[in-house]
């Protein structure tokens, strides 16, 4: 039985290094990633947090890997579902790979149980954010304004 | 037994119209699809072609057209040696949401250990990536691996 997984990929107009910094920087992520921004100093073994804007906390874990502009992993726990903070930690990796003028972003998101409505859904989760920072980036406008 | 499938889902801002004529026009596809044109007349049982640089690359059969909401057809592999597989099925699903389109990509119907759906597994993504780009912002994304065969040609 295989272990819950959710993996994505997306290939956006842009450099590594902008891509690196739209996935990190809260100026960037709160135009796209539904007002949310990454709280941690970004070294491997740091704690880190998804904050929604009105400060509530919306995922926890901690830096697992970071390797700009490549790669990053994240130990990753829902903590405002008490039914999907309850299945505990998943790791999540994020890829960056600079293929043709343009970067391939893969994200792989995973879970050690054998069934996770967590998985199900970041798997609804993941297409809309990316979506929005694609089209930011290639744009300057966010594709879903909600 | 789990029969595999691929499923692919974006969010393009555009018209479930602009998006659903942009996957069935053989210009269109021409550009966003790395030079793959489409062509049929898209009735129910008509045949679909894709051809790139005059070769016939896939072909198959209308299934459901049902525009701006939902279109299928059988998808064959011509090229590589992978015609010896079944055909197997692609779905696209348009649906508005307020302003944008939510586009969902379901491709199965493979045959058991099938090559076709490895390929197809890297190539959505990057097609749909590429529509998404043509709608947005009217450019395209290149195709590695047809940049590796343009090296080694030359």
């Amino acid at each position: 039985m295989s272990k819950p997984k959710f993996v994505y990929v997306t290939f956006i107009r842009t450099t590594p290094q902008k891509l690196w910094s739209a996935l990190t920087d809260p100026n960037f992520t709160k135009q796209y990633w539904f007002g949310m921004h990454h709280e941690t100093d970004w070294n491997a073994g740091s704690s880190w947090q998804l904050v929604f804007a009105d400060g509530r906390v919306a995922d926890a874990g901690e830096i697992v890997e970071v390797d700009p502009p490549k790669r990053l992993i994240l130990k990753w726990r829902n903590e405002f579902k008490p039914e999907l903070k309850s299945e505990g930690y998943s790791r999540c990796t994020i890829d960056l790979e600079p293929i043709g003028g343009a970067v391939q972003l893969t994200i792989t998101h995973e879970i050690d149980s054998a069934e996770s409505k967590f998985i199900e859904a970041v798997s609804g989760g993941w297409p809309r954010i990316l979506s929005n920072l694609k089209s930011l980036l290639e744009t300057g406008e966010v594709a879903l304004k909600t | 037994m789990d029969k595999p499938n691929f499923v692919y889902v974006t969010y393009i801002a555009s018209t479930p119209e602009k998006v659903f004529k942009a996957l069935t026009d053989t210009e269109a596809t021409a550009r966003f699809w790395f030079g793959n044109a489409v062509t049929s007349d898209w009735t129910i049982g008509a045949p679909v072609t894709f051809h790139r640089n005059g070769e016939l690359v896939v072909k198959g059969e209308v299934l459901e057209y049902d525009p701006p909401r939902r279109l299928s057809y059988t998808f064959h592999s011509q090229h590589d040696g992978l015609y010896t597989e079944q055909p197997s099925r692609v779905v696209l699903d348009i649906e508005q949401q307020k302003d944008q389109v939510k586009l969902t990509m379901t491709h199965d119907d493979f045959a058991p250990n099938s090559k076709v759906f490895e390929k197809i597994s890297s190539g959505w993504p990057l097609v749909l990536s590429s529509l998404k780009s043509y709608l947005e912002a009217n450019r395209v994304l290149r195709a590695p691996w047809y940049d590796k065969e343009t090296a080694a040609a030359s």
